[in-house]
């Protein structure tokens, strides 16, 4: 299965950026395809110089060993970006900006697409 | 027969909605702060086979047997979206 | 084969953005075989109404979405009990909305493959 799950609100304020990482570790266990689109505020989450206290969880290193150790696929809206000072430079590897058209491609050709309403 | 996802707690305006559209065959599954939805009776009133995420229902405080619908981690919750190609969320 | 995406709004077009972001998503799938549609429920009713003007407040307008819905003629719904309930008492032709009775909304959701909520 192809999953693809979109993310929209802000990391750290909201749960939802937890929830996808759960959702598309246990699915890439399972040995599905995963991927994440990042859009409006969660892409906040991409930022490699996000640095959040000790005991909170580290959401961009999170990504950063999904993506390297088990496949996962990180797009992220390009003007969404644009919109919140983010460059190419900030974001974790394998990361990718991308844009409305892939958000349409992964639509498409995704087995399931599930979004996490702002 | 869809798939709803339902995040948010009882008084957000969309989850009523959806609430209040689904069937008997379509499967629901409360996540995050959807959760506040699974521990009143009311929840028998609406339709569709009903799961609830067990972390985040156990992480705001609750009991396994307090909850009023099916428990599920994230390796069913996959299960599910797996079998349910049409998903509402 | 089409696939039949719904993008569903709920929250205020003067205060948030998701408006403007969900019709800016529908445009964006036009590149794939996929049939758009946007509904507008609760407060984000008042989208609808061509007195509701987010620019006043400095904010995007929704106005700007009017000749793109007007070019790819993507279908915009309403739900007349939020019209309403909301006080919506003109909608804006630009849309050409159909408005929906709520005891349609069920077979309505169910009749599109992925249902979006922004």
């Amino acid at each position: 299965m192809k999953l693809t799950i979109q993310v929209m609100v802000q990391p750290y304020t909201y749960e939802d950026l937890d929830s996808a990482l759960k959702i598309a570790e246990a699915g890439l266990e399972k040995g599905h395809e995963v991927g994440i689109f990042l859009f409006c505020d969660s892409v906040l989450a991409i930022n490699s110089l996000i640095k959040p206290i000790r005991a909170d969880r580290n959401i961009p290193e999170k990504i950063k060993n999904l993506i390297a150790e088990k496949g996962l696929k990180v797009d992220i809206c390009g003007i969404c970006m644009d919109y919140r000072g983010i460059n190419t430079d900030m974001i974790i590897p394998g990361a990718k900006s991308s844009g409305l058209p892939e958000l349409a491609e992964l639509i498409y050709k995704s087995d399931r697409f599930i979004n996490f309403m702002a | 027969m869809a798939l709803f996802l339902i995040k948010y707690g009882t008084d957000n305006s969309a989850e009523k909605i959806k609430l209040k559209n689904t069937n008997d065959d379509d499967v629901l599954i409360f996540i995050q702060n959807g959760v506040y939805w699974t521990i009143n009776s009311e929840i028998n009133n609406i339709k569709g086979k009903k799961f609830t995420l067990k972390s985040d229902f156990i992480s705001r405080g609750y009991q396994e047997s307090s909850s009023l619908t099916d428990l599920i981690d994230y390796s069913q919750f996959i299960d599910i979206i797996e079998e349910n190609e049409k998903i509402i969320g | 084969m089409d696939k039949k995406i719904l993008f569903v709004v709920y929250q205020s077009p003067v205060g948030s953005v998701w408006i403007n972001e969900a019709f800016r998503t529908a445009f964006g799938m036009y590149g794939e075989d996929i049939e758009p549609s946007v509904l507008l429920i609760e407060e984000a009713s008042v989208g609808l109404s061509p007195d509701t003007k987010p620019e006043t407040l400095g904010l995007l307008p929704i106005s700007m979405v009017h000749r793109f819905v007007k070019r790819y003629e993507t279908s915009v719904y309403g739900v007349k009990e939020h019209c309403e309930k909301y006080g919506v008492k003109n909608i804006d032709e630009n849309f050409s909305a159909k408005i929906l009775n709520e005891s349609e909304l069920n077979g309505f959701f169910h009749s599109f493959d992925n249902v979006i909520f922004m």
